[in-house]
């Protein structure tokens, strides 16, 4: 078969000069299964070099701040996280915008997080960027509903807002804040949208009334039953994923290693 | 460089420093005296005083402000002077956190989990 598929090709080969055609009929000609390389373009690869560049300041941060830092972790492969206690939000804040060595002058954002499940329900999250080293690192600190947190007003001006929207949306109180109203929700709303346990359709409804010629407020009419927060299904969600990786890696810091 | 007047930082509301081996030298040696009253083992005080002493030694060691800024590798003049007016506040305030100390709170059990509602073994 071969060398007949040979012969053929051969004589092609004499005929077309396309460099195309030519490549095509020598992968005829040969009857081995061609090797193909396993590859996930899909995937996004982690360079090595930045995940031990990341993982080197979280210790780096640890080992300057072990008052407050209670874990270093990296998530997606090469997200670096530092996990503090509520106290420590100024200083760690503080620490990465004024030290030579990391520079993180830019608030990128501050996002909220509720687990109803835990003891510390809410996580508040700080996402900051240094122009100077192009890099990004992300802070996670936890609260609850009663417990006020240190404001980042005094490190970041851009928190104002951020602080707002989330004492707005989640209700987490923050200490020392300049000016903590509500920002996105309308005049006289109550309640807190983001929260776990908030109706997804709320607590009133407006209409405009033909008799009193003007928009009103009401209590909702078809109000939604309460909901139970059993986090767990009667299934497997991900049998395939089941000894998958962690979606976070922790990166070990001086603190464990003495343990 | 040397000998010529710099016009502009290029940076917005980042003034030409005058003088400017004057000035970071006396940044760096408050920094320096700021991070003597930390304890000995407090690890940031030893990267602190590391930084700044290798940054101090080349400052003393030339006259040319592109050669320090080019052994520096950290920016112009003017934006190291920013970096160790940052530095020096960091300092002072570290002194009332002393962030040395061992950590105050425990990792609440669960709060870093992820997921948080994990199946521990498959429910069939």
């Amino acid at each position: 078969m071969a060398s007949l598929l040979r012969t053929i090709s051969t004589g092609l080969r004499s005929a077309l000069v396309n460099g195309a055609a030519r490549t095509q009929i020598v992968r005829l000609s040969s009857t081995e299964a061609a090797k193909t390389e396993e590859t996930k373009p899909t995937v996004r690869k982690h360079d090595v070099a930045v995940r031990e560049q990341l993982s080197d300041f979280g210790r780096y941060v640890a080992e300057c701040l072990p008052k407050y830092v209670q874990k270093v972790q990296l998530t997606a492969g090469d997200e670096l996280e530092v996990l503090i206690c509520p106290d420590g939000v100024v200083p760690v804040l503080q620490f990465l915008k004024d030290h030579h060595n990391s520079q993180f002058a830019n608030l990128v954002d501050i996002a909220g997080m509720d687990v109803p499940s835990r003891q510390y329900r809410f996580e508040i999250i700080y996402n900051i960027l240094s122009l100077r080293y192009n890099s990004r690192i992300r802070v996670k600190t936890y609260t609850d509903e009663l417990t006020p947190v240190d404001s980042a007003f005094e490190v970041f001006k851009a928190a104002n807002w951020y602080e707002r929207e989330i004492w707005d949306m989640y209700g987490v109180f923050f200490a020392n804040h300049p000016d903590l109203r509500r920002i996105l929700t309308d005049y006289g709303f109550e309640g807190h949208p983001q929260r776990r346990d908030f109706p997804l359709s709320g607590y009133v409804e407006l209409r405009y009334d033909d008799e009193k010629k003007r928009v009103v407020c009401e209590p909702l009419e078809l109000a939604q039953e309460f909901r139970k927060f059993d986090l767990s299904a009667p299934w497997e969600q991900f049998p395939n994923f089941r000894n998958a990786n962690p979606a976070t890696e922790e990166v070990p810091t001086k603190k464990d290693e003495k343990k | 460089m040397s000998g010529a007047i710099k016009k502009s930082t290029g940076l917005t509301g980042l003034a030409v420093a005058a003088n400017p081996h004057h000035t970071l030298g006396i940044l760096y040696s408050k920094i320096l005296r700021t991070l003597t009253k930390m304890p000995g083992d407090a690890a940031y005080r030893k990267y602190t005083e590391k930084i700044v002493t290798e940054r101090n030694k080349i400052l003393s060691s030339t006259k040319d402000v592109g050669a320090v800024e080019k052994a520096i590798g950290c920016g112009q003049v003017e934006e190291l002077i920013v970096q160790a007016e940052n530095e020096l506040i960091l300092a002072r305030k570290m002194l009332g956190w002393k962030p040395w100390e061992p950590l105050i709170k425990p990792i609440p059990a669960k709060q870093w989990d992820w997921p948080p509602a994990q199946i521990k073994e498959p429910k069939i």
